[in-house]
């Protein structure tokens, strides 16, 4: 399948939403609004992109927005697929993929404990890897590992010590 | 649901009008448990009913702090995501990296890239195996097995001066070349890993307890392993024919004959025997390597590693390692750290998806022979 022609199929159902991009290489990008993207989705996995590589979440706090980056494969085509969309930061949330893969229910339970990102619909969103957390997500921009290290891990922060001026012994 | 007459605890339970269930610990601390991982099996009897994952014992923040090091120190911290099987990560990071520099590897960089790939395949084959014979009580053949691991980790000590953690690959290629005599050195020890591989052969796969073990446990079709993720050896063993290597070929593999050797039949058996065949691919693919070094210069010219920029965008680089897809993808904002790295672990479809689905039904002592079965590496499951 050539891009020109995947370009074409994919503007026939879905207009102007779906904006496609070569990125070379064999790897095509696709932005796309949020209640858009699962229609698109469910479309690329019935055009031989059956393989759901994994999700991936990037902030990006001076758009006041949460990108997620479904990375799908075609073993027909052998051709990599970025399908990206926005939510905003703020309440950040997005519906489950995973009626179209079962492991996405994986992946979003991780992103929502790690990226702070609601998957409506998704059966099982408790924590998996952090334990007793009341901080922000920590892969969110402004969660910030030596403070809270200094917070967490030191007497001082615990307030079991008297405050120190240096930051400087913080186990790594 | 099994019951043997006469067994008395369940006797009692009985006599109290219903079954009791209870949790059973699989794990972070269990044998056939690799890695601090575990699962938390809701038991009847010996049987388990309900499955939940207990992971994060080992979560390190990988991704997090890959945020806070320059580009190039962070291949430092990327082969600690899979221990047996270090060097895709190195790889698959300093691909994506070079894509965004739009930079070209040396041919012999690649070809080294390709060679220690490979070994480092053998390696952590040879402790799928012996894992997998481990799990099933084989521990002779898991001790043997390191033996041979141990020779394959003396070759790279001699090349890179590590054992297990190579950090052998920076952007742009790999750091020294091979010393004197290290091909031969690889040459010869991959003769004698083919004269030693029939008598596993005999202690592993010629032994009626495996195939009893091991045939037609939590068996899954083509179109079920496509759908959910499954990479690999995994997904090979149910007949398809897809391998990184040969779908989006990098390093020397488009220079270099590579076949898919399938198994076909999708139970755990195939599972171990599609790794038998992967280990005989993996040393003609190392013989062809060797049999044509190019010569040239081992990495790229990038000027001071320590302050590379990298201009922005985003990147996803893939490398087929010894259990599946290992991917890394990789934003820049153009900066001295990177913006963004997320790792795609081929572990956790099994891992955390298809447990639902084999798990309940089996007895305990099945647990360690089915992770094993999926080469379930659980460092990249808890980056």
């Amino acid at each position: 399948m050539t891009p020109d022609r995947f370009a074409n199929q994919l503007a026939r159902f879905f207009g102007d939403d779906a904006r496609f991009s070569d990125k070379g290489g064999a790897q095509w990008e696709l932005r796309v609004p949020r209640d858009r993207c699962l229609p698109l989705l469910s479309f690329l996995r019935d055009h031989s992109f059956v393989h759901l590589a994994f999700i991936s979440a990037v902030d990006w706090p001076k758009d006041g927005e949460i990108e997620l980056v479904y990375h799908l494969w075609s073993y027909e085509h052998r051709v990599h697929v970025f399908v990206k969309t926005r939510t905003e930061r703020e309440k950040a949330w997005m519906f489950t993929a995973h009626r179209l893969w079962g492991q996405a229910q994986a992946y979003e339970q991780e992103l929502h404990e790690m990226m702070g990102v609601f998957f409506l619909g998704n059966p099982d969103l408790s924590p998996l890897f952090l334990h007793n957390w009341h901080d922000r997500p920590p892969l969110r921009k402004d969660f910030d590992p030596k403070a809270y290290s200094l917070k967490a891990y030191t007497l001082a922060g615990l307030g079991l010590a008297p405050d120190q001026k240096e930051d400087g012994d913080v186990p790594s | 649901m099994y019951l043997p007459d006469g067994y008395t605890t369940l006797e009692k339970l009985r006599e109290a009008g219903e079954y009791a269930d209870y949790d059973l610990f699989f794990g972070p601390n269990h044998p056939g448990m690799h890695g601090n991982f575990g699962y938390v099996l809701t038991m009847i009897g010996t049987e388990i009913v309900r499955v939940r994952p207990n992971a994060g014992q080992l979560h390190r923040g990988f991704e997090k702090a890959m945020e806070n090091k320059a580009w190039a120190a962070n291949v430092s911290l990327i082969p600690r995501v899979c221990v047996p099987d270090p060097d895709p990560n190195e790889v698959a990071y300093c691909q994506a990296v070079e894509k965004l520099l739009g930079c070209e590897v040396p041919i012999r960089g690649r070809w080294l890239r390709s060679i220690t790939l490979e070994l480092s395949r053998l390696g952590s084959l040879y402790m799928g195996m012996g894992g997998l014979a481990g799990a099933l009580g084989h521990y002779s053949t898991m001790y043997l097995m390191m033996i041979e691991r141990d020779l394959i980790l003396d070759r790279f000590e001699a090349l890179t001066g590590a054992r297990v953690y190579h950090i052998y690959n920076v952007p742009g290629g790999v750091r020294n070349d091979a010393p004197e005599g290290w091909f031969d050195s690889v040459s010869r020890l991959l003769d004698h890993l083919e004269a030693q591989m029939p008598e596993y052969d005999r202690l592993l796969y010629e032994n009626h307890v495996v195939w009893d073990r091991l045939q037609g446990m939590a068996p899954i079709t083509a179109e079920e392993a496509m759908a959910s993720g499954v990479t690999g050896p995994a997904l090979r063993a149910t007949g398809v024919k897809a391998d990184v290597r040969v779908d989006a070929p990098y390093a020397a593999y488009p220079e270099i004959q590579v076949d898919i050797p399938t198994s076909g039949g999708g139970d755990a058996l195939a599972r171990a025997v599609q790794v038998r065949l992967d280990f005989a691919e993996s040393v003609r693919i190392l013989r062809r390597l060797l049999a044509r070094i190019p010569v040239g210069a081992v990495h790229a010219d990038l000027g001071n590693l320590a302050k590379l920029r990298v201009p922005a965008g985003d990147a996803y680089s893939k490398v087929e390692s010894s259990k599946g897809e290992f991917g890394y993808y990789v934003v820049s904002d153009g900066g001295e750290k990177p913006y963004r790295v997320s790792v795609r672990g081929p572990s956790l479809p099994a891992g955390l998806y298809l447990c639902h689905k084999h798990l309940p039904g089996m007895k305990i002592d099945d647990v360690a022979a089915w992770m094993a079965s999926f080469a379930i590496c659980p460092p990249d499951i808890d980056r």
